[in-house]
C-alpha cells in the first residue's frame, strides 16, 4: 500500500508530456475551431442585435414622425369639416333665400293671373247681365234699348253690387 | 492473499518492465490507458469541431460549442477574467481529460489513472506551471515576485510573508493533486471493498455469502452512480480551482 503514495517519476513525466501534447493537439485540431465558430456566431448575435435596435429606434423614429403627421391630418380635417359645414350653412340660407323669393314670385304671379281671370270673369258675366238684361227689359217695356244704354245701367248695378260686396267684407 | 494485498493489486499501476536499450519505460496499465484515453479525446473533440450536413455532426458541433461556451462563461472568465480566454485550449483539455481518467475505471478491463499520485501530480505541476506562467505573463518576472508580498505589508514582515506566501501557492498545487488522487482512489477502494464483502462472507459461511451479496450489490450500484457524479464533480473543482488560482495570481494587487 506504501506505493500508493510514493509517485512514479516515469509515468509522472510521462504524463506531462501526453497532456501537454494533447493540449497543443486539440487546440491546433479542435479547440480552435470550436471557438472561432463560437465567436463568430456570438458576434452575428451581436450584429443582429444591434441591427434590431437600430431598426427598432427608427421604427420609434417613424412612429413619431407619423403621430405628428396624424395629429397635423387630424386638426387639418377639423378645420375642413368645420369650413364644409360652414359652407354648407350659408349656401342652405342662400338656397332658403332663393327658394322663398321664388316660392314669392310664384305667388304673385298666381295672385295676378287670379285676378285676370277673375277680371275676364267678370267682364263676361257683365256681357252676359247686359245681353240678358236687354233681353228681359224688352220684354218687359216691349222697346228696345240701345246697347249704350243698358251697358251703363248694367255697369252701374255691377259698381253697387261690388260696393255692397265690399262693404259686407 | 489479503483484502488489502486484493484491493491493492487493483488500484496500484502495473509496470510492463519495457526497456529501450538500458533505460526502462514508464509502460504501464496506467499510462496505457491514458494513452487511450487521449486517443478517444482527440477523435471525439475533432470530430466535435468538424461541421457536416448530417444530424449526428450537427449535433457533435453543438455539443462542442456549448462546451467551449460553458468552459469560457462558466469556469474560465470568471476565475481568470477575460485575460483568461486565452487559455481556454488548455482548460477545455484539462476537463475532458480528468473526466474521461476518471470515468475510464468504470470500464471493464480499464484503471482508474487519476487514482494514481503521478497522474494527478502530472497534472497538478501542468496547472502550477500554467499559473507561474500567468504571473510572469501578466507581471512581469519580478512584478511576479511581487505579488508575493501584499501591498501595505511593513518592511520587517516581508521576510516573514514572502515564504509563506510561496509556501502557499505551491500547497495549493499539490491540494489540486491529492483532493483529485484522494476522490478517485477512495471511491474504487470503498467498490472493491464492498465486492470483496461478499467473498469474506462466502468464506465463513456460503449461504450467507450468497444472502450478503444482494445489499453488497445494491451498495454497489450506489456507489458506482455517485462515482459517476463524483468524476464529474472532481473534474470540475479540479479545473475551477485552477483558474481561480491563475485568476489570483493574475488580480494580484
Amino acid at each position: 500500500m506504501d506505493k500508493l503514495l510514493n509517485p512514479d517519476f516515469g509515468v509522472m513525466a510521462l504524463t506531462v508530456v501526453n497532456f501537454l501534447l494533447l493540449v497543443w493537439l486539440l487546440h491546433k485540431f479542435a479547440w480552435k475551431s470550436l471557438i472561432g465558430a463560437l465567436e463568430k456566431r456570438e458576434q452575428q448575435i451581436e450584429n443582429d442585435k444591434a441591427a434590431a435596435a437600430k431598426a427598432r429606434q427608427e421604427a420609434q423614429q417613424i412612429k413619431v414622425e407619423l403621430d405628428a403627421q396624424l395629429q397635423h391630418i387630424t386638426a387639418e380635417a377639423a378645420k375642413k369639416m368645420q369650413e364644409a359645414v360652414a359652407l354648407g350653412n350659408a349656401q342652405k340660407e342662400q338656397l332658403l333665400e332663393q327658394t322663398q323669393q321664388q316660392a314669392q314670385r310664384l305667388l304673385e304671379q298666381a295672385k295676378a293671373q287670379i285676378e285676370a281671370e277673375k277680371n275676364k270673369a267678370l267682364a263676361d258675366v257683365r256681357d252676359q247681365v247686359v245681353s240678358t238684361a236687354l233681353l228681359a227689359a224688352a220684354k218687359i217695356t216691349g222697346q228696345q234699348m240701345n246697347q249704350a244704354s243698358a251697358e251703363k245701367t248694367v255697369d252701374e248695378v255691377l259698381r253697387e253690387v261690388k260696393n255692397a260686396g265690399s262693404a259686407r267684407a | 492473499m489479503e483484502v488489502s494485498e486484493t484491493i491493492a493489486h487493483h488500484i496500484l499501476d502495473h509496470d510492463f518492465g519495457v526497456m529501450l536499450g538500458t533505460v526502462h519505460l514508464p509502460i504501464t496499465a496506467h499510462t496505457l490507458t491514458m494513452f487511450g484515453i487521449s486517443l478517444v479525446l482527440l477523435f471525439v473533440c475533432i470530430l466535435m469541431s468538424r461541421t457536416g450536413k448530417s444530424l449526428f455532426m450537427r449535433l457533435m458541433h453543438t455539443l462542442g460549442e456549448e462546451y467551449v461556451a460553458f468552459m469560457r462563461d462558466g469556469i474560465v472568465v470568471p476565475g481568470m477574467g477575460v485575460e483568461g480566454k486565452q487559455f481556454l485550449s488548455y482548460f477545455c483539455t484539462l476537463f475532458l481529460f480528468i473526466l474521461f481518467s476518471n470515468l475510464a475505471g468504470l470500464i471493464p478491463q480499464m484503471k482508474t489513472i487519476t487514482s494514481n499520485i503521478a497522474v494527478t501530480g502530472a497534472l497538478a505541476l501542468c496547472s502550477g506551471a500554467l499559473i507561474v506562467y500567468c504571473g510572469i505573463k501578466f507581471h512581469g518576472g519580478w512584478g511576479f515576485v511581487k505579488t508575493f508580498v501584499p501591498g501595505g505589508t511593513p518592511w520587517w514582515l516581508v521576510p516573514l510573508i514572502f515564504p509563506l506566501e510561496v509556501i502557499s501557492l505551491i500547497i495549493r498545487v499539490c491540494v489540486l493533486a491529492i483532493r483529485l488522487f484522494a476522490n478517485m482512489l477512495s471511491g474504487h477502494m470503498v467498490l472493491l471493498s464492498l465486492l470483496l464483502i461478499i467473498f469474506i462472507i462466502g468464506q465463513m459461511s456460503k449461504i450467507a455469502g450468497v444472502g450478503s451479496a444482494v445489499p453488497a450489490m445494491g451498495l454497489e450500484i450506489f456507489m458506482t452512480l455517485l462515482e459517476l457524479l463524483v468524476a464529474f464533480l472532481q473534474a470540475y473543482v479540479f479545473t475551477l480551482l485552477t483558474s481561480i488560482y491563475a485568476g489570483l495570481v493574475i488580480h494580484s494587487h
